[in-house]
């Protein structure tokens, strides 16, 4: 009941800033960092709740009622512990991206503000939904605001990037709906019980053609959210013109739905069908971290180059997953925590950097550490953490995904790992061209403010953290390796 | 032929009295307003009389009608919707100087021969309901015979639904030569024997060909996009809704009669009419700079889409088909409203850049439009998504792969046009204020508050459908 | 060759109503094509006749060939229209009509030489008396008879909105 409760307070939140703001757009600010921060107040409570369960590998929390009897829909949420650090990632990212907007949002803003987070409203049904009717829904209901954050407070050529990113992730999911709607019959017509719930539709057995047939549906939709190599069009638009918070967003949850999508329906539900597609995945994962990082070092925009990187993290991912060891899980799901905060770090850092040059060109810019040393300071720690370096928590991730890797399949996870070294190079490349050098802009710039510099103090700690301390993480996903046969490794 | 046997007509013999009580009104001279709230009570007349023979349910009245379920429920949508587009009506017509009372006589002759067609078994029954249907609408669509294109609109209309009602009695001359019945189930007795001959495919294709132009199917849709825009907006709704309800449910009546969907050949030809359908429908919408075009093509979409729920011919078909029709016609009724309440006395607000930055300048209006087009996309809390979710489901169900594999397709390509919409939507505003309508605050209050309720109906069927689709299964087993 | 009446008679006037009706779209002075069309109105009461179907018959000559073509002749003589004044169609419109309403025919002629019309057992040859008719229609189909004269009503109606002068109280 408590998560209905979360969600209910996002949406009900969102319709008030919406309402409040007719009057003063200063009351919606307030309410929507009230309601997240409420979320994320309930989502620590739950920690304790979590310590408390006995067996902790599985649902501590689970709720069920009836939604639409008559097709065997229930309103099924249920959280486990990886569900749960999802969650906190969203509504730890959810009080950045309304902080973040603080300033930067000066029209619609009770709109604007209803948009967000309705959006994080739908991100957080996706990671509990343990309904497939609920979870397409939910899918749905984070890309609409989303979108509408894109084309409506984005930048110049926001209308192409806010079409092309929901074309392409709406193909995705209709795919996903027609799969789920095959499954549902399958299992259906074998058992009498018409159900979409996740853990009735885990057992249904299916024909290897099928299954791969079923799987292509989901993994097509999970992989162009990810996004994967030839998929990965969108995102560098999509975040590039989006605002501040929506490229926050967009990389620190959206793609992590797809990750997530991957982890909790391809793997247990099609557990030979993935592990014969799981070759294909780590050479198109590893053709992801190359082609990402290779893409991103030649981009002279600023938010396209850190849009690029994530194509090559999130490559890594995708590796992770699909080579089947639980080690690697554990680094997926570190890479899923670091690279949310990490990257979504670097597009705040870009965001306050446009506020203040109002360019995204990193060749207009140069010299800023004289006018801008915090910002400089922070920034030297947040690439640094994007380029994997080691007690930071980018660093255990990567390491983690290589080291599962290579028992499996060593040639692509040496390749994989020139990945690591590229991401040194575009990282030093952007530091050099954005801090060092002469003074370009002549555009007088003041270094951060106060609220400026809370935001990035929370991310730089809490990066350091999991760099020091992964325990904690890795032991709430400790479960995920029962969720496929060849896990257990 | 006796009494009892009317009973369960008595809500059609009323809709025909509702006419009949207009032409009374109008030879008294009586107003615009009195007109029109008598309509409303007689068509509330009409939803009770349909409560009242609930229980003789259902009931055949030989040789032409039957009146049961599946009957009821189409009559009730086609009331429903006439309902509301009567409202739609006063405030529309109310700005034009033309008189606008024979409109409402037109109108329920219009929407009785859809009705009629709801309960036809007969080709007679389901050939004089469509003529009923097409010559009052000749004369709706060219009723501003002096605005811009409504003459041209009418003329299109009259010809092409001509020459279909002439391929509609040569087809079923075709079939009667062949089976020597008229009556669906007679032709089903008759099919073992016939059912190989090629006269009696010849006459279901001619059919196809008629029905196929009632509903602007590709590729008979060529009226559709000029008739839309020629037409007065409410008339528009009605043929968008009314007209295509009534034709869908006697084709479904007929199809469900004599089997249609066990000839492989004529599912392949549905499947290509589907196909095209989809295809053509969704890519000519995605220039259109006029809303009503725009929406016209989008209707010839999703007829195709809900010929995909027609193709497996199975109960979750029949379901998803009505379901679709429900949540179609409350959608299209509510964008349909929005344009009738921008429309000013000169122009129809039918071009895009009326639409541009809507949302800044009346919320309510743009929200609702907004949400409309939402649900004709098809995206999960309105209607649309549902109905698009119960046409997939009894697609899967049959394993009919093409035409769900189009469906996907053309359904991202449709999104780019709603899409297009709703950002003009929330464009920059720059354009002068929509004026405020002063005629008449009961009504124009009155039009707000049913489009916020139907707003609120897309809303509540795309998240609680189960009250819907539990009515729907109720009906449909009264049979 | 044991040609009874009745098929020497059918033959005559299906030959006379085809030619006609050729007539009909051939002739390039609108009269004669009217003239044409009455000619076929005719033969084709004549066919009606043979079929025992006095009544239709008698109503097919009052209704077409007395009052619509009537109407149709005072309309093309108050018109004037006469052949120079005729639009010119562009000539791959008429290549177009031409050729679907070619393949129409030649799917028809091939559906047709398929089929074996079994002859249909002529039981109730009465039916198209006036007494019979009359029975028929306002017994087991009173209820399509009054929806049909809905539909005249429908018909009337928008005659009259259609047609009716402007407004000029505006």
């Amino acid at each position: 009941m408590i998560l209905i409760w979360m969600l209910c307070i996002l949406l009900a939140g969102g319709i008030l800033c919406w309402l409040a703001a007719q009057r003063q757009p200063l009351l919606a600010r307030w309410i929507a960092l009230i309601t997240v921060s409420a979320d994320l107040l309930i989502a620590c409570w739950l920690f304790p709740v979590y310590q408390a369960f006995p067996d902790n590998s599985s649902w501590f929390i689970n709720y069920q009622a009836n939604w639409i009897p008559a097709l065997g829909v229930s309103f099924h949420v249920a959280l486990d512990g990886f569900s749960h650090i999802l969650l906190l990632l969203t509504y730890f990212l959810g009080i950045l991206a309304v902080l973040c907007s603080w300033k930067e949002v000066r029209e619609r803003t009770g709109f604007y503000f209803f948009n967000l987070l309705w959006t994080l409203a739908g991100i957080s049904g996706v990671f509990i939904a343990m309904d497939l009717f609920l979870f397409y829904f939910c899918w749905e209901i984070m890309l609409i605001p989303m979108f509408l954050l894109i084309i409506l407070w984005g930048d110049v050529r926001r209308h192409y990037a806010a079409y092309k990113f929901f074309l392409f992730t709406q193909a995705g999911s209709l795919l996903m709906l027609l799969a789920i709607l095959a499954l549902y019959f399958i299992h259906g017509q074998q058992t009498g019980n018409y159900t979409f719930d996740y853990f009735a539709l885990l057992q249904t057995a299916l024909t290897p053609s099928t299954a791969m047939w079923t799987m292509l549906g989901f993994l097509i939709a999970f992989v162009i959210k990810l996004p994967a190599v030839p998929f990965h069009n969108w995102l560098p638009d999509a975040h590039g013109e989006a605002p501040t918070a929506g490229s926050l967003l967009l990389a620190g949850l959206l793609l992590k739905t797809g990750a997530y999508g991957i982890i909790r329906f391809v793997l247990p539900i099609f557990p030979q069908a993935a592990a014969d597609i799981a070759p294909w995945m780590i050479l198109i994962g590893v053709a992801g971290i190359i082609y990402g990082a290779l893409l991103a070092f030649s981009q002279t925009d600023l938010k396209r180059l850190i849009a690029y990187t994530s194509v090559s993290h999130m490559g890594f991912v995708l590796v992770g997953v699909f080579s089947f060891s639980s080690i690697a899980m554990q680094g997926v799901v570190m890479q899923i925590l670091t690279h949310g905060l990490s990257t979504g770090a670097l597009f705040l850092m870009a965001g306050m950097l446009k506020e203040r040059l109002h360019t995204r060109d990193i060749t207009k810019m140069g010299g800023l550490w004289t006018s801008m040393p915090r910002l400089g300071g922070m920034a030297i720690l947040l690439t640094m953490a994007s380029a994997g370096l080691p007690a930071l928590g980018n660093f255990i991730a990567e390491f983690f995904i290589l080291l599962g890797t290579f028992s499996n399949n060593p040639v692509l996870s040496i390749i994989a790992t020139l990945g690591l070294i590229l991401s040194a190079v575009y990282s030093l490349r952007m530091m050099q061209k954005v801090f060092m050098g002469p003074l370009i802009s002549t555009v007088p710039v003041v270094d951060l403010s106060a609220r400026e510099l809370i935001i990035l103090t929370a991310l730089s700690i809490s990066i350091v953290v999991l760099g020091l301390f992964p325990q904690p993480v890795i032991d709430t996903v400790h479960h995920l390796s029962t969720i496929h046969p060849l896990l257990h490794e | 032929m006796n009494e009892l046997q009317l009973i369960p007509l008595l809500p059609f013999i009323i809709l025909a009295m509702a006419s009949v009580v207009t032409i009374l009104l109008i030879a008294f001279r009586l107003s615009h307003t009195v007109i029109q709230v008598t309509g409303f009570l007689m068509m509330c007349l009409v939803v009770f009389a349909t409560w009242y023979v609930r229980d003789t349910l259902p009931e055949e009245v030989p040789p032409l009608f039957i009146v049961d379920g599946q009957a009821a429920l189409f009559t009730g949508v086609i009331i429903f919707c006439v309902l509301v587009i009567g409202l739609f009506s006063y405030i529309y017509f109310e700005e034009r100087e033309e008189n606008p009372k024979e409109y409402y006589i037109l109108l329920f002759l219009a929407t009785l021969g859809a009705a009629i067609l709801t309960i036809s078994q007969h080709f007679i029954s389901l050939f004089i309901g469509l003529e009923l249907l097409s010559v009052s609408l000749y004369a709706l669509i060219a009723y501003l015979r002096n605005r811009n294109n409504a003459v041209e609109a009418g003329m299109k209309y009259l010809v092409l639904a001509a020459l279909s009602s002439a391929f509609l009695l040569f087809g079923m001359a075709l079939i009667y030569m062949e089976a020597g019945s008229m009556k669906f189930s007679g032709i089903a007795e008759k099919l073992p024997q016939v059912s190989s001959s090629p006269l009696f495919l010849m006459g279901l294709g001619t059919i196809v060909v008629a029905i196929g132009f009632k509903l602007a199917l590709v590729p008979f849709h060529l009226w559709a996009a000029d008739v839309y825009q020629g037409s007065p907006t409410p008339v528009t709704a009605f043929i968008a809704t009314i007209s295509k309800i009534g034709t869908f449910a006697v084709l479904l009546r007929f199809a469900q009669t004599i089997h249609l969907q066990q000839y492989p050949l004529i599912i392949a030809i549905f499947s290509v009419i589907a196909i095209s359908s989809m295809i053509v429908g969704n890519i000519l919408a995605l220039r259109q700079q006029n809303l009503k075009r725009l929406l016209a093509y989008s209707s010839i979409a999703h007829f195709g889409y809900l010929l995909v729920a027609f193709l497996p011919g199975n109960e979750a078909g029949t379901e998803a088909a009505a379901f679709y029709l429900i949540a179609y016609s409350i959608t299209l009724l509510s964008a349909f409203g929005v344009i009738t309440l921008l429309s000013s006395r000169e122009h129809e607000a039918e071009t895009l850049d009326i639409y541009t930055g809507l949302i800044w300048r009346r919320p309510v209006v743009a929200t609702i439009l907004a949400i409309s087009l939402f649900s004709l996309a098809g995206i999960p809390l309105t209607a649309g998504f549902l109905a698009k979710f119960f046409v997939l489901s009894a697609g899967v169900q049959q394993a009919v792969w093409l035409p769900l594999a189009v469906l996907i397709l053309t359904s991202v390509i449709g999104l780019y046009y709603y899409l297009r919409v709703i950002n003009t939507l929330f464009g920059t505003s720059g354009t002068a204020d929509v004026m405020q309508k002063t005629v008449h605050p009961f009504f124009h209050v009155s039009t707000y508050i049913t489009l916020v309720v139907l707003a609120g109906m897309l809303f509540w069927i795309g998240v609680f459908p189960g009250l819907v689709l539990q009515g729907i299964r109720l009906f449909l087993l009264l049979h | 060759m044991g040609m009874s009446l009745q098929q020497i008679v059918f033959g005559v006037l299906s030959i006379i109503s085809i030619i006609s009706a050729l007539g009909v779209i051939l002739s390039k002075n609108p009269v004669t094509s009217v003239l044409c069309l009455i000619v076929t109105f005719f033969t084709i009461a004549g066919h009606y006749i043979m079929l025992n179907a006095q009544f239709l018959a008698v109503v097919h000559i009052i209704v077409y060939a007395g009052a619509i073509m009537v109407l149709f002749l005072f309309v093309i003589m108050l018109m004037n229209l006469n052949a120079e004044i005729e639009p010119q169609k562009r000539s791959w419109l008429k290549y177009a009509g031409a050729i679907s309403g070619g393949a129409l025919l030649l799917v028809l002629l091939a559906a047709l030489r398929e089929a074996s019309v079994s002859s249909l057992q002529p039981g109730a040859v009465e039916i198209g008396l006036i007494s019979n008719l009359g029975k028929t229609l306002f017994s087991t189909y009173v209820l399509p008879f009054e929806v049909s004269s809905i539909l005249f009503l429908s018909a009337m109606v928008g005659a009259v909105v259609i047609g009716k002068k402007e407004g000029h109280e505006s």
